[in-house]
C-alpha cells in the first residue's frame, strides 16, 4: 500500500475553451510512496499545475483516475494541503486569521483553544508570530508564501501540494524557504508525502527523490522520471559538487533543452 | 462599470500613514493649500456670477441670493400651512424620501446582484432585462407609481427606489462575478462550508464594490429627487424649487441649489467615509 500510496493512472485532463476542446495532460501516470518528495518539472504550458490541482481535486479528470491512500479522489479533502503559486492569502484577513480560518474549517475534531494553539506553533514555526496582526499586503513575498505553507501544514495533511510555491521570490529567499520547508517536513509526523511543481532545476534536485520530468503541452505527458541519489540531510554549497547533482542536473538539463525543448513558435 | 472605475480610482487604497508629527505638519500644509484652492474656486465662481447678473438684470447676484439664503436658514422649521414651509422641513422630507426609496431599492438590488454575480444562468436570464430599463429615466414611471400607490409622495419614494436599483445590482453583479478563482480555490482546498465561504470570501471581497454601487445609487437618487418632486408637488427640495419658480423668487432658487449640492456633497462625503473603512489593500 505505500509503496502505492498516491497513483494517477492514464489520467487526461481537456478544457472546453472558447476555441474548441484543449487537451492539457495525456496518459499521466505517476506512483508516489508515501514519504517520498517528488518535483514535477517543465517548460510553461506543459500542464505541470493542471496534475497538481487535479491531485487536489480541484480539476476534474476527463479520463483515467487518481488514487490516495486507496481511495479515488474527486474533491479536495483534509488529508491534501495546497500551496498555491500567487501565496492565495485572504486580503483582508490578518495573517492569524488566514490560517486560522483554514484549521477552523478543516479541524471539526479539535477545540477553540486547541486550534488557537496549533496555528499559534505554526506560526511561531515560520517565524511570523510577530507579524501575526499584518494584512498580507505589509508582508514581504517570501512572508506571504511563509504564510501559505504554515496554512497548509497547519491542516496536519499528508500530502503537501506546492505549486510553484518560490517562483516569485528572489534567490536568497528562495534558498532560505527550502531549507525551511526541508525542516517543517523533519519536525512534521503528519505530513510527509510532497509534490512540488517547479520550473527550477536546482530546486527540484535540492529538494527531491525523484524527479518528473514533462514533455510539452498541449497534451503533455511523462517524459522521463529521474532518481535524485542524493542523501540527506543535503548541504546546499556541498551537493552541487557531488558527482551525483552534477549528473542528475546535467540530464535534467539536456531533457529541457534538447529532448523536450520549448517549441520554437514562428513569428506570427 | 465605468463609473466603478473613475470612484475607485479615487479611493486611498491602503495607505497607512503614521502619525508622527512631520506627516500632521504635512498634512496641515496640504490641508491648507486644498483649503486656499478651493476658496479661489468659489471666488471665480463668485465673480463670474456677480458679472453675469450685473449684465442680465434678471438673474440674482450674489450677493442678494446670499442674503435670502442666510433669512431662509434663520428660520428653517417654520410651517405655515401647505404651502409655506420652511426649507430645513423641506429638505428633511426630501432625504426621508430618498433614504426609504434607497433602502427599499438596496433591499432589491443587493440580493439580485449576488445571484447575478454568481449563477451564470441568472446572469442570461437578468442582464437583458436590466440593459433594457437602466437607461429609462426614472421619472418616466412616476405615472406607474401613481396607478399604483395613489399618492404622489409614495410615487416619489418608488421613483427613488427605481432610481436606486441599477448602479447597485450593477456593481454588486460585478464584485461578486470578478472574485478570483485563487479566492474561490482556497474556500475549496480548505472545504469551507457555504456559510463560511459567504462571510470571509464573498463578502469581504465584494463589499468595496457594493459600496460604490451603494454610493452612485444615492448619488443619482438626491439628483432624481428634485425633480420627482417638481412632479410631484406638495413638500420637498424639488417643490421649493418650482414654488419659488412660480412665486418669482430665483433667489430662492438659487439659495435652494446651493443647498442641494452642499447636502449632495455630504452624502457622498459620508459614503466615502464608510467605502474606506471596508476597503484592502489587495
Amino acid at each position: 500500500m505505500s509503496a502505492q500510496y498516491l497513483q494517477a493512472r492514464d489520467v487526461t485532463i481537456s478544457f472546453d475553451t472558447p476555441k474548441g476542446r484543449f487537451t492539457a495532460v495525456k496518459n499521466i501516470n505517476l506512483t508516489v510512496k508515501r514519504g517520498e518528495i517528488v518535483s514535477i518539472i517543465g517548460h510553461s504550458g506543459c500542464g505541470k499545475s493542471t496534475i497538481l490541482n487535479a491531485i487536489g481535486g480541484l480539476v476534474r479528470l476527463s479520463a483515467g483516475e487518481i488514487v490516495l491512500g486507496g481511495v479515488t479522489i474527486d474533491a479536495p479533502g483534509p488529508d491534501r494541503g495546497i500551496v498555491f503559486q500567487h501565496y492565495s492569502l485572504l486580503p483582508w484577513l490578518t495573517v492569524y486569521q488566514n490560517i486560522f480560518e483554514a484549521v477552523d474549517s478543516v479541524r471539526a475534531d479539535i477545540g477553540k483553544s486547541e486550534k488557537a494553539a496549533l496555528v499559534e506553533s505554526f506560526l511561531k514555526k515560520v517565524n511570523l508570530w510577530e507579524s501575526r496582526d499584518k494584512k498580507p499586503a505589509q508582508l514581504s513575498g517570501g512572508m506571504k508564501q511563509r504564510v501559505a505553507i504554515a496554512r497548509a501544514f497547519a491542516i496536519h495533511p499528508e500530502v503537501l501540494l506546492l505549486d510553484e510555491p518560490f517562483g516569485a521570490l528572489d534567490a536568497l529567499t528562495k534558498a532560505s524557504l527550502h531549507e525551511e520547508l526541508v525542516n517543517l517536513l523533519q519536525m512534521d509526523n503528519k505530513t510527509d508525502t510532497v509534490l512540488i511543481v517547479t520550473h527550477d532545476i536546482e530546486e527540484a534536485i535540492f529538494l527531491s527523490d525523484r524527479i518528473v520530468v514533462m514533455t510539452n503541452g498541449p497534451e503533455a505527458t511523462i517524459g522521463e522520471v529521474i532518481d535524485v541519489p542524493i542523501p540527506r540531510p543535503r548541504d546546499k554549497r556541498e551537493i552541487v559538487h557531488g558527482p551525483e547533482y552534477v549528473e542528475v542536473h546535467d540530464r535534467l538539463l539536456y531533457l529541457l533543452m534538447d529532448a523536450f525543448a520549448a517549441h520554437k513558435k514562428s513569428a506570427a | 462599470m465605468k463609473d466603478e472605475a473613475i470612484i475607485r480610482g479615487g479611493w486611498p487604497k491602503g495607505s497607512w500613514r503614521r502619525f508622527t508629527a512631520e506627516s500632521l505638519w504635512q498634512g496641515a500644509i496640504g490641508a491648507g493649500k486644498s483649503a486656499g484652492y478651493m476658496l479661489c474656486g468659489f471666488a471665480i465662481l463668485l465673480g463670474i456670477w456677480a458679472v453675469v447678473s450685473g449684465v442680465s438684470q434678471s438673474l440674482p447676484g450674489p450677493f442678494t441670493t446670499l442674503k435670502t439664503l442666510a433669512r431662509m436658514l434663520a428660520d428653517p422649521f417654520y410651517d405655515n400651512g401647505p404651502n409655506d414651509k420652511g426649507i430645513g422641513i423641506q429638505l428633511v422630507s426630501s432625504i426621508g424620501r430618498v433614504f426609504a426609496g434607497f433602502a427599499l431599492g438596496s433591499l432589491v438590488a443587493i440580493p439580485a446582484g449576488v445571484l447575478m454575480g454568481a449563477s451564470s444562468t441568472c446572469r442570461r436570464l437578468f442582464n437583458p432585462l436590466v440593459q433594457l430599463l437602466r437607461p429609462v429615466s426614472p421619472l418616466a414611471w412616476f405615472p406607474i407609481g401613481l396607478a399604483v400607490f395613489k399618492h404622489a409622495g409614495e410615487a416619489t419614494i418608488f421613483v427613488i427606489f427605481i432610481t436606486s436599483l441599477w448602479p447597485t445590482l450593477i456593481n454588486t453583479a460585478f464584485g461578486v462575478g470578478s472574485l478570483p478563482d485563487d479566492h474561490r480555490n482556497v474556500a475549496r482546498a480548505f472545504a469551507f462550508s457555504r456559510g463560511r465561504y459567504l462571510r470571509r470570501i464573498l463578502v469581504p471581497f465584494s463589499l468595496p464594490h457594493i459600496l460604490t454601487g451603494l454610493r452612485l445609487s444615492l448619488g443619482i437618487a438626491w439628483v432624481v429627487i428634485v425633480a420627482g418632486e417638481m412632479l410631484s408637488g406638495g413638500i420637498g427640495i424639488g417643490f421649493f424649487v418650482w414654488d419659488s419658480w412660480n412665486a418669482l423668487s430665483l433667489e430662492r432658487v438659487m439659495s435652494a441649489i446651493l443647498l442641494i449640492g452642499l447636502i449632495g456633497l455630504l452624502l457622498d462625503r459620508g459614503f466615502d467615509f464608510i467605502a474606506r473603512k471596508v476597503s484592502y489593500a489587495s
